[in-house]
């Protein structure tokens, strides 16, 4: 059954990020979605909250991140947009280049990218739309 | 988060329960400061008991390795579970880290 879509809009705090992730992390276990895909949507969810709070709005307390997720038969699908200046995905250097791997940041957009089954930014980069299936058949 | 730190004939073992995240992460450096004071130089950073890192973790841990890594220290990685261990594999931090299967594995091999 499909879930209504839920759209919340929280402050630039992580410990919030922690909370709306646990939310839906206990409504795709409610509905048996297998260990493995919770695991990769809790770290593709928590890596787009985390780059919207420091990278999109720069750790602004009056800034806020707006969260739309909906649950289907086959899906989730998660919203994730900061209110900063947006950025181009497309530059972000390779984290996993020998140069690279040193570096302690840059490894969260390329996380989501492999997590995630689908991904897309929007509004210059503001908003990452991202679709995990729950059955690999989907991918 | 809770570090548990012990030396094992030389060896000091550092084992983590619980999740290392944007939350945690700053007690885990934390946590690390005096072993990088002391300049103890073989590290072992035990994972059995940790089911999620996220990108600050995984940023926590390369930090820890440059730091042991100034003085000549060395670092090993003990007991990843599958889904942790997929993370290094796919930002190929698994070519930069010493994985070692259990802490066995890591206290003999040092």
């Amino acid at each position: 059954m499909t879930t209504p879509a839920m759209k919340t809009r929280i402050a630039n705090d992580s410990h919030l990020l922690k909370e709306v992730s646990k939310d839906l992390i206990a409504a795709l276990k409610g509905k048996g979605v297998e260990e493995d895909i919770i695991f990769d949507v809790h770290v593709g969810f928590e890596e787009a909250l985390r780059n919207a709070m420091i990278h999109g709005n720069r750790n602004d307390p009056e800034k806020k991140v707006t969260i739309e997720t909906q649950v289907t038969e086959e899906a989730v699908i998660i919203s994730v947009e900061d209110e900063g200046e947006g950025f181009d995905p497309g530059k972000l250097p390779d984290p996993t280049l020998d140069e690279n791997l040193l570096k302690e940041g840059g490894r969260g957009v390329y996380l989501i990218n492999h997590l995630m089954d689908e991904v897309a930014y929007e509004r210059g980069g503001r908003k990452v739309v991202m679709t995990k299936y729950f059955y690999k058949k989907h991918l | 988060m809770q570090v548990n730190i012990e030396d094992k004939n030389g060896v000091t073992v550092c084992s983590m329960v619980g999740d290392i995240d944007i939350n945690t992460s700053p007690d885990v450096k934390k946590s690390f400061d005096q072993i990088i004071k002391d300049k103890k130089d073989k590290v072992v950073i035990d994972l059995k008991d940790v089911g999620y890192v996220d990108s600050s973790g995984l940023a926590t841990l390369v930090e820890i390795l440059k730091n042991l890594r100034a003085y000549g220290g060395k670092l090993k990685i003990a007991d990843l579970s599958d889904k942790v261990r997929g993370l290094f594999e796919i930002t190929k931090l698994d070519k930069l880290f010493d994985i070692v299967a259990d802490e066995q594995e890591a206290l003999s091999t040092f």
